[in-house]
């Protein structure tokens, strides 16, 4: 297909392929997510082949490939995505660690307009414009701009209440959401979440991330920081202290001071309405019960 | 190492916000290594931290904390030189 609008945690994002741009196949995970609108929140063009990055540009923030080698995580010598500044765009750079090692693509923006540009070299006949790890970005720099709020972290529903559990990689999030999911919960998600202030209260969305995903969101009523423990054991936390356990948790581009008092305010705020609590927990369904009789 | 007569001053690649009488400092960094580094201050470094101005010195500081929090000088000038040499590890003051 030439264009088509994706509606992803309440975003609607366009995305076209400009007069010289590729065949766009969005992969299976977010055809779901494939909605009928005019409108858009942010439309992307995309075009086909290299985009040159200019000289003068300035390199503002880089991530390594990270491999972990016997439980040890090691960054690798190349790049795995780097973003730049150029006057008052942004230029994020990256490869696609599951395609081949010649696609790359630049995505040039601004935190300040609504049509972005995003050029992918060896593209072939056809692409997802949105292959991992361009659809954390984009979602990310969205939060970003709208005041939002992009995590680590699973989600449940139930019964009225909407719990969100954080806690960086192999804390806990797939095990505790696989708990829930066996006492009839449903799952927003057990990876990423995006948190929006919609006016009423604070809601809760997943993104595309696995092939059977559908757009879900949830109210969200308590947020639990999450470690494994010998026994389940939960403690509510307050003012700086919630707002650190909870930024630490948070996906950010820190590479900026605008960009982590915008995120840093956001959080402040949420915690201030939302509870916040330390949740050293078993790996198995006491944990349910202990949080539905405490929480 | 600090003394009695060094001038800390603040790192300007750092966020503050203030919740109650204590804060949140977020570095600002420049690769995803350091990117969820949080550091929170209590109540004790939030005044201290307020008092870091490139001019006050460590001596300064230590008096200050003794007429706030009425605590005697030896306690006064380890909790001060704790305090930076943190701060200082973790890039925040120089």
């Amino acid at each position: 297909m030439r264009s088509y609008n994706l509606k992803i945690a309440g975003y609607n994002i366009r995305v076209d392929s400009a007069a010289d741009g590729p065949e766009l196949r969005p992969e299976e995970r977010f055809l779901r997510n494939i909605c009928e609108s005019s409108d858009y929140d942010i439309q992307i063009s995309v075009h086909s082949g290299a985009f040159i990055i200019p000289e003068e540009s300035e390199r503002v923030f880089i991530a390594p490939y990270i491999v972990e080698i016997k439980g040890m995580k090691t960054s690798t010598r190349d790049n795995f995505w780097s973003i730049y500044k150029y006057k008052s765009e942004l230029l994020l750079i990256t490869n696609f660690p599951f395609s081949s090692p010649a696609k790359k693509a630049v995505l040039k923006f601004s935190l300040n307009t609504r049509e972005w540009d995003l050029w992918i070299a060896e593209s072939g006949a056809a692409t997802d414009p949105l292959e991992y790890p361009l659809d954390g970005f984009i979602l990310y720099y969205l939060t970003a701009i709208n005041g939002d709020i992009m995590i680590h972290a699973s989600g449940v529903n139930i019964a009225r209440h909407g719990f969100l559990f954080s806690g960086i990689s192999g804390k806990g999030k797939t095990t505790i959401a696989g708990l829930w999911d066996e006492s009839g919960a449903k799952i927003i998600h057990d990876d990423r979440i995006i948190l929006r202030n919609t006016g009423s209260g604070y809601s809760m969305f997943n993104t595309p991330v696995y092939r059977d995903d559908k757009p879900l969101e949830s109210p969200l009523t308590r947020i639990f920081i999450i470690e494994h423990g010998i026994s389940n054991k939960m403690k509510l936390v307050r003012g700086a202290s919630a707002v650190s356990l909870v930024m630490a948790n948070c996906i950010q581009h820190n590479w900026d001071a605008g960009l982590i008092a915008r995120l840093l305010g956001s959080v402040s705020i949420m915690c201030s309405s939302i509870p916040v609590y330390q949740l050293f927990f078993r790996p198995d369904r006491s944990v349910v019960d202990h949080i539905l009789e405490n929480g | 190492m600090f003394d009695l007569a060094s001038v800390p001053s603040r790192s300007e690649s750092v966020v503050t916000r203030k919740t109650g009488h204590e804060y949140v400092l977020v570095p600002v960094v420049d690769n995803i290594a350091d990117m969820n580094s949080v550091y929170t201050l209590n109540e004790t470094g939030a005044f201290l931290w307020e008092l870091i101005d490139g001019k006050r010195t460590v001596k300064d500081l230590i008096d200050s904390l003794i007429i706030e929090y009425d605590v005697d000088r030896d306690k006064a000038s380890r909790e001060v030189i704790s305090f930076l040499d943190d701060m200082d590890k973790f890039l925040i003051i120089r």
